[in-house]
């Protein structure tokens, strides 16, 4: 009984392994016509591999950004031009104001933050040294939302915002255009459009490299004021251009972009000139633009592979056709209609296989001097899962091109085989 | 009496040619017994092929019965079929026959690997039939590098590597010239001898002389069965 086991698997191993071995010495005997059907497949593979690490490595850098713009907690507020009809009537509202920001933190006590932006360009100043970029007019709440921390010296306090003090806090970039590598910055003074401020604090220097890309290199631009001091002093009568609130909790977000939908909306009497956006909405879009890039990327590759599949199929028709004798004698010596399919389905494996390896050996290559070649932030991802994918993806395309004329060579008559001249 | 290897009783073959029916074959009558050494002497297109092919089940008769081992065959699939051939059947062809990419050993094996109990001395095997045959010393050379009557040395061995019940032989010296051809039928002879089965298909009656008994084929019919 044992014995017997043992020659079945036996049996097994000589067919597969007699298989296999026929299968490369069939691709081997039409080396440049296996090379062609294979060259297919690898570009096949290759273009899917490469696609697919296009689009993760572009979306890895956006999703690390839009992490650090405050999460998914985040609703924004943020002035929009009005419809047509309510045109006439834009001058009743008051636009975006501090006044918003007062009444929203004191009538929805869900809200963990709210921080009013008003976000200018300016020219800093500083013994002889210039840098134009960005200013922000802030309160404390704009470090917990958008995720800033001060490296040295200090936030606001509330009377600076009462007083509209001519205080300032340097993102690293901007500190460093305007001094030197150790010269103290904190209590140093600088001028702002020309107007004296005093700097109490700068922020933490942020990185998060991809590649050689610092996808978080914006928050080192950033420098920041009392909102007060922005709105009254260095831009005079401008309105706020944006608010931004964070929920206490995710579950509450819904709830609070309705209650500050309709508290925004009585403030502005009813003139929809903002409108309240929360950063679940940035995140679904992202997925969406996500999801229809991998299914673009996943057409293109599907087309590549679609048309290595045909010309397996048409490499094994043709095979199959010079080969019609050999079936014979291998029907005549015992092979059963079973043996002959799985000998012809080996081969269209063993032929897309290579291939795929080929695909994904080259793809390495590509992606690899397209890294070394393209802008950081443009390049590619060497991801595993699209190797798994354009591996499998190549097999499975053998064996289903490989199944039909696997099926025209088992159901030929062994007389007429051996009759084939 | 030795047992009865394979039994064909009223065996008739029709094949549709065009609009009419060609009667390949009509009601044979006969029986191959183990130790038999057959030969089945026609002219061309006298139905000699159709009879080989049947008598290795790669076709089916029309009507009429064939027993394989007292089995009628009729009862058995066309899967068991590929394996009695695989297991007691031995094919030599006018042709060769012989796979060109495999080397000679190779070929040899070919019906192990569709044994449906492959012998555990497999490799033993297929030496022993290359030294019966006398081609041990060119097991790695290709079909292309060896003359006719290698070629169909090496067919025999393939023949004879699963121990067949029975060996049939279609035209075996067709292609090759009288002096080989006479070491060839020496084989067989031999084979016999040594307790062998065969049934042997030929057009000449001189190769036919070589066998035990003739059976004679004339327009599909069979003429005369030697006892």
């Amino acid at each position: 009984m044992r014995g017997r086991k043992r020659e079945r698997v036996e049996a097994q191993e000589m067919n597969l392994f007699s298989g296999i071995i026929n299968g490369l010495g069939e691709i081997w005997a039409h080396k440049l016509r296996s090379f062609l059907t294979m060259l297919c497949v690898m570009l096949g593979v290759m273009s899917m591999v490469v696609t697919t690490g296009f689009v993760e490595g572009m979306f890895s850098s956006w999703s690390t950004s839009l992490d650090e713009q405050g999460g998914v907690e985040k609703i924004s507020g943020m002035p929009r031009g009005v419809e047509k009809r309510q045109e006439p009537f834009r001058v009743l509202s008051p636009g975006l104001t501090l006044e918003d920001e007062q009444a929203l933190r004191r009538l929805l006590p869900d809200l963990a933050h709210i921080s009013p932006e008003l976000d200018v360009t300016v020219t800093f100043q500083r013994r002889g040294k210039s840098h134009t970029g960005r200013l922000q007019g802030v309160m404390n709440d704009v470090f917990a939302i958008n995720r800033y921390d001060v490296e040295s010296g200090r936030k606001f306090v509330d009377l600076d915002l009462a007083d509209r003090a001519d205080v300032i806090v340097l993102g690293t970039e901007v500190a460093d255009a305007l001094f030197e590598k150790n010269e103290p910055v904190v209590g140093a003074w600088i001028e702002v459009d020309r107007r004296p401020m005093r700097v109490i604090g700068v922020l933490k220097h942020y990185e998060s490299f991809y590649d050689d890309f610092n996808v978080l290199h914006w928050k080192n631009k950033i420098a920041f004021v009392p909102v007060t001091t922005l709105q009254y002093k260095l831009k005079p009568g401008s309105t706020l251009s944006w608010l931004n609130m964070k929920a206490v909790d995710l579950s509450k977000v819904g709830e609070l972009v309705d209650a500050a939908t309709n508290i925004l909306g009585h403030r502005h009497r009813g003139i929809r000139d903002f409108e309240v956006k929360t950063n679940e909405e940035r995140l679904a879009s992202f997925s969406r633009t996500k999801a229809s890039f991998y299914f673009f990327a996943a057409g293109i590759a599907g087309i590549s592979l679609l048309v290595s599949g045909i010309g397996i199929m048409n490499l094994m028709l043709a095979s199959i056709n010079e080969r019609v004798r050999e079936i014979g004698i291998r029907k005549a010596l015992g092979a059963t209609g079973r043996n002959i399919f799985s000998q012809f389905v080996a081969e269209a494996v063993a032929l897309s296989l290579f291939g795929g390896i080929l695909g994904v050996g080259v793809a390495v290559g590509v992606i690899m001097t397209l890294k070394a070649t393209l802008p950081p932030g443009l390049s590619p991802l060497l991801s595993g899962s699209a190797f798994v994918v354009g591996f499998t993806f190549s097999v499975v395309v053998g064996i289903i091109a490989g199944i039909y004329p696997a099926m025209q060579a088992s159901k030929l008559d062994p007389i007429d085989a051996l009759r084939y001249e | 009496m030795s047992a009865d290897v394979i039994r064909f009783a009223g065996v008739c073959k029709r094949y549709p040619m065009g609009d009419t029916l060609v009667n390949a074959l009509v009601d044979a009558t006969f029986t191959i017994r183990e130790g038999d050494f057959v030969s089945i002497l026609g002219p061309s297109g006298s139905g000699k092929s159709t009879l080989m092919h049947l008598l290795g089940f790669l076709d089916s008769p029309t009507s009429g019965e064939i027993l394989f081992e007292d089995r009628p065959i009729a009862e058995i699939s066309a899967d068991q079929r590929a394996r009695i051939r695989a297991e007691k059947i031995g094919f030599v062809f006018q042709a060769f026959n012989l796979l060109p990419r495999m080397d000679v050993f190779t070929n040899t094996r070919l019906p192990l690997t569709y044994h449906p109990k492959p012998p555990a001395d497999a490799a033993a095997r297929i030496w022993n039939a290359l030294e019966l045959v006398d081609m041990k010393n060119r097991a790695h050379h290709r079909p292309g590098q060896l003359s006719g009557g290698q070629r169909q040395r090496v067919a025999i061995a393939r023949a004879l590597v699963n121990e067949p019940r029975i060996l049939l032989a279609d035209e075996p010296t067709g292609n090759l010239d009288s002096r080989t051809a006479a070491t060839i039928l020496d084989l067989f002879t031999e084979l016999n001898r040594q307790g062998r089965t065969i049934v042997l298909v030929t057009h000449d009656p001189k190769i036919a002389a070589y066998s035990r008994r003739q059976i004679h084929v004339m327009d599909g019919r069979i003429v005369r069965v030697e006892a």
